[in-house]
């Protein structure tokens, strides 16, 4: 198979790229962006050498922290995307064609971003063979793993088929369904925990689906903004704009729902609703839903699309922080010194490991867009 | 004198002993252990929990089973109730079915496990129980250093294995980790630690398939009660009260 000139760069461009680089005209967000790769491998790297006791602010009581919670961020973004190439194709065909293939990619590197988190994570990432050798299907974990191999290596033919002008419409079905199972088994993964009334929910699955369409869909509002911001401009990102509306309005709908749900309910542990209401009301819909949509409605302009965007993919952030951890915040058995409310802040290790995720999402996609990598989907072939 | 203590004025040990003895004689399949706890024999002395800390060599943090204090009432009318909670062995485990690579498991006899080879770490056990009875062992020592002392990193006889704390590379650093019924010890013919350590003669274990068994005596009175029973687990340990 060809890989320069589809999966990677072609050479030519990607020397006379390093060239520019190696003479610092590689442009200011490769460089930091790189040194964010350097430091976050640094700290990824810290946390394998000295062991988690001694690198993450996880524990028995708070199992899961921000590197889980990073994943399922970066893990719906990667959704997110897909459901925006989908819909971009379905029903904006002329003015999304040219970004088809920077979506793609995009869902196919905040995915592997996602993974790099959650690998490090792992208490033991080298036996991940277990998942082939001793599997259990009745684990939403496992099915989780399943649908998420099946989600990358289809996102993959995908793009190269964008890349390579073969392009199907039943791919695009595939490329489409599959992601919606993926991102439900994730969302099940929580919710289907019975003992931790913040994730009991059959609301999650479908909450973790429009969430991640709305940052996926955020992030390529921010990819085609730039796009067309000498060629069309408001005009051509119109369908991002409407997209972008749908997609805080059903999150919003949802949110309110699962608030709602849990503030009614009178079981043991249903007490971390109310104890969140406010920072969930305020935060998780006020700022992360509300002045992103008021945005949209009265400043139609690249800016305002830019501006809206990055306000929903910071907050979406910190509710994704939000929604792993509160879960822990009243302890299941509490005993000796353990507090009565438990309070989790993760530690610069933890950070770094976001920083890397992040770093490693812009390089790849500014060297590809300086490299002229998504341009060869629009070159004819000959 | 202990009510069930027999006329040759046997210690209520020495009946477990037999106990354990005669469902040793059975094939695993056909036993199932158990424990219950009497609640108000229990003073609060905490020996269960540093018997079982020293025969598992458990690091700070993870406590295999804690006893939860609790101060009910209000002054002059104040008392303290004391809640031992080993892992409960539920005959339908959470953990095990959320486990992705099939590392925990119920045995034939009723003990979940871990298979500490096996488990990638994901913690999701943890978050499952809903007794918190699963810790994960990070690779904290006592002494706060990144190796641990002579004594830290002994061999643990966990599940009839030995395992050493080498690093964090090497199990069951890494891992989720819980009480096992002392599983080394029954099957060598001993009873679990915390039974024996237990001062006031709390805790009882044994065969609740064998109907001549003390545990067995004990649990079908109307005086027994499971912990969170209503979530359908089906826990093996009981409550006395």
């Amino acid at each position: 198979m060809q890989i320069f000139g589809v999966l990677l760069p072609e050479k030519q461009l990607l020397s006379d790229y390093f060239r520019q680089f190696m003479q610092g005209k590689g442009g200011i967000i490769v460089y930091l962006s790189l040194m964010g790769l350097l430091l976050g491998g640094f700290g990824i790297g810290c946390i394998f050498v000295l062991g988690h006791g001694h690198t993450t602010n996880t524990s028995s009581i708070v199992p899961w922290g921000l590197q889980i919670s990073t994943y399922v961020y970066f893990a719906l973004v990667s959704g997110g995307c897909i459901f925006t190439n989908f819909f971009g194709n379905m029903f904006f065909h002329e003015k999304y064609t040219p970004l088809a293939s920077r979506v793609i990619f995009m869902g196919l590197i905040t995915a592997i971003a996602g993974f790099a988190s959650l690998a490090s994570e792992l208490g033991h990432v080298e036996r991940m063979y277990m998942f082939l050798l001793s599997p259990n299907p009745t684990s939403p974990m496992f099915w989780m793993s399943v649908w998420y191999t099946a989600d990358i290596t289809i996102l993959l033919v995908e793009y190269i088929n964008v890349q390579r002008h073969s392009h199907s419409k039943a791919m695009l079905y595939a490329s489409f369904i599959i992601p919606v199972i993926t991102y439900c088994s994730l969302g099940s993964l929580f919710g289907a925990v019975g003992t931790m009334p913040y994730y009991y929910s059959s609301l999650l699955p479908v909450y973790f689906l429009f969430s991640g369409f709305l940052t996926g869909n955020a992030l390529c509002a921010i990819i085609a903004a730039f796009y067309f911001r000498n060629s069309g401009g408001y005009r051509m990102v119109r369908p991002f704009f409407r997209m972008q509306k749908i997609a805080i309005s059903t999150v919003f709908v949802l949110t309110f729902c699962r608030i709602i749900i849990g503030l009614a309910n009178n079981l043991s542990g249903y007490e971390v609703f109310r104890e969140t209401f406010l920072q969930n009301v305020v935060l998780g819909i006020g700022v992360a839903l509300v002045v992103p949509f008021v945005i949209l409605m009265y400043r139609r302009t690249l800016g305002g699309l830019i501006l809206s965007s990055l306000l929903v993919l910071g907050t979406q952030f910190m509710s994704r922080l939000d929604l792993v951890v509160e879960g822990f915040r009243v302890p299941v058995f509490r005993v000796y010194d353990m507090p009565e409310r438990i309070n989790y802040m993760p530690s610069i290790f933890e950070m770094l490991v976001v920083v890397a995720s992040v770093s490693i999402v812009v390089l790849v996609y500014v060297i590809g867009e300086k490299t002229g990598l998504f341009e060869i989907a629009r070159k004819e072939i000959h | 004198m202990d009510t069930f203590a027999d006329k040759d004025h046997k210690d209520i040990l020495e009946i477990m002993h037999e106990d354990l003895q005669r469902a040793l004689k059975k094939p695993r399949n056909q036993r199932r252990w158990g424990m219950a706890i009497d609640l108000k024999k229990c003073i609060g002395c905490h020996a269960c929990t540093t018997g079982c800390m020293s025969e598992n060599l458990t690091p700070p943090d993870i406590h295999y089973r804690p006893v939860k204090e609790e101060e009910i009432g209000e002054f002059p009318n104040v008392s303290m109730r004391f809640l031992p909670r080993p892992c409960m062995q539920c005959d339908a485990p959470t953990c095990t079915s959320v486990c992705p690579v099939t590392a925990t498991y119920k045995r034939d006899d009723g003990i979940v496990v871990i298979d500490y080879k096996k488990c990638i770490g994901c913690r999701y056990c943890l978050v499952a129980c809903p007794y918190g009875a699963r810790s994960a062992d990070v690779g904290h020592f006592y002494t706060g250093d990144m190796k641990g002392q002579t004594y830290e990193v002994e061999n643990s006889e966990e599940y009839g294995k030995t395992f050493k704390r080498k690093s964090h590379w090497h199990s069951p650093i890494g891992n989720a980790r819980k009480c096992h019924f002392c599983i080394h010890r029954i099957e060598k013919g001993e009873l679990t630690r915390c039974t024996t350590t237990c001062l006031g003669h709390a805790t009882y274990f044994g065969d609740l398939n064998d109907p001549q068994s003390l545990i067995v005596k004990l649990v079908s009175k109307l005086n027994v009660f499971r912990y969170k029973e209503e979530l359908g687990t089906k826990p093996s340990v009981f409550y006395i009260v």
